[in-house]
């Protein structure tokens, strides 16, 4: 409190209390870096393009797994989708299943050089996310993406395509937007 | 002379449910020469993994059964269960939307890599968290590595400067 001393004669002020600081830093932990970090073995920090393009052969040796596997899990989630399409009880289950495809093939389409695959499957994702079912018109939707999806994985449409496969991404989109409603 | 990893020197541990996904950055790790690489599909099963070996590097996924990878992290980093709190965690996720990044940073992420990723980028996740370490830092509400990345000129008052 703000006091007069009555010796000197002036206002004393209380020295502010200082505002105790919560905050801890902790030292960054270089056990790692000076582990693996030296001058003799192992990969460059910074790779050479020749280097990365070895690399990224080591990544595309899972692409005809993508191919094949995705295939798989594309035909087997239309059939679910066409069961539920007639069976209500059914209609959660083809809707998880559908979300779950789709978040996988928009994760590893681009890595796999199908980009367009991603762009299709993330389309399909937004569409699916979030719902616990859907009507009878939203699976036909579903179903329309993952026939798409299926359509470029067999002719093998690596890149973006043409104007043609845009085209189809953008009247996916619109037909989500048109039928979003009701999430349930 | 260029510096180099010694990626036989690491462990890691991949926490991602699919397949494919998890093949890629274990081939990708195997070929740079990584030779302790686990794989598990659930959290729980990363803990157990986490409590009966020396892993340096986690490599989780995002979306997974049960406890998703954003639970996961919260686990590590503020669980007095955790195994360990320090530990480096990349995230992959195809969530890329910002919103998605600054909700992992805040639990503490230490890299994120989106997806559909490349060689190139997984690569340099490995490169950031392996060279430059990053000081942690411990708040009320965070506990984690260091956010702020950017060097940059700030002029007001320092309110990490040590107590006087």
């Amino acid at each position: 409190m703000t006091h007069f001393d009555w010796g000197s004669g002036a206002v004393v002020k209380p020295e502010e209390t200082k505002k105790k600081k919560n905050v801890q830093i902790i030292p960054a932990q270089t056990d790692l870096k000076r582990r693996a970090v030296n001058f003799i073995k192992g990969f460059d920090i910074n790779l050479s393009p020749e280097q990365l393009e070895e690399l990224e052969k080591v990544v595309q040796k899972s692409s005809e797994t993508f191919v094949r596997d995705i295939g798989t899990d594309l035909m087997e989630c239309r059939k679910t989708i066409i069961t539920a399409l007639n069976d209500k009880s059914k209609r959660p289950a083809a809707v998880e299943a559908a979300a779950d495809l789709a978040y996988s093939v928009k994760a590893l389409g681009g890595t796999f050089q199908y980009p367009l695959m991603t762009q299709i499957a993330k389309s399909m994702e937004t569409f699916m996310a979030d719902r616990t079912t859907a009507n009878e018109k939203q699976l036909l939707v579903a179903q329309l993406h993952i026939d798409s999806l299926y359509v470029i994985l067999a002719g093998r449409v690596t890149g973006f395509g043409s104007s043609v496969e845009q085209a189809t991404v953008a009247a996916l989109t619109k037909l989500t937007e048109r039928y979003e409603s009701p999430r349930e | 002379m260029n510096a180099k990893i010694d990626f036989s020197k690491i462990s890691f541990l991949i926490v991602d449910g699919d397949k494919i996904s998890a093949q890629v950055v274990y081939d990708t790790l195997a070929y740079l020469g990584a030779s302790h690489i686990q794989r598990v599909k659930a959290p729980n099963d990363a803990f157990d993994v986490l409590r009966t070996e020396k892993i340096d590097i986690v490599i989780c996924e995002w979306r997974l059964r049960g406890m998703d990878g954003l639970e996961f992290l919260d686990v590590m980093r503020n669980s007095t269960n955790s195994p360990n709190r320090f530990i480096p965690v990349i995230m992959l996720t195809a969530h890329s939307e910002m919103r998605y990044v600054t909700t992992a940073r805040d639990l503490g992420i230490t890299e994120f890599l989106a997806k559909p990723f490349n060689a190139k980028a997984l690569y340099s996740r490995l490169v950031s968290v392996i060279t430059r370490p990053r000081v942690f830092v411990n708040t009320g509400t965070y506990f984690g590595p260091d956010r702020r990345r950017r060097q940059v000129q700030f002029d007001g008052p320092d309110r990490r400067s040590p107590d006087e």
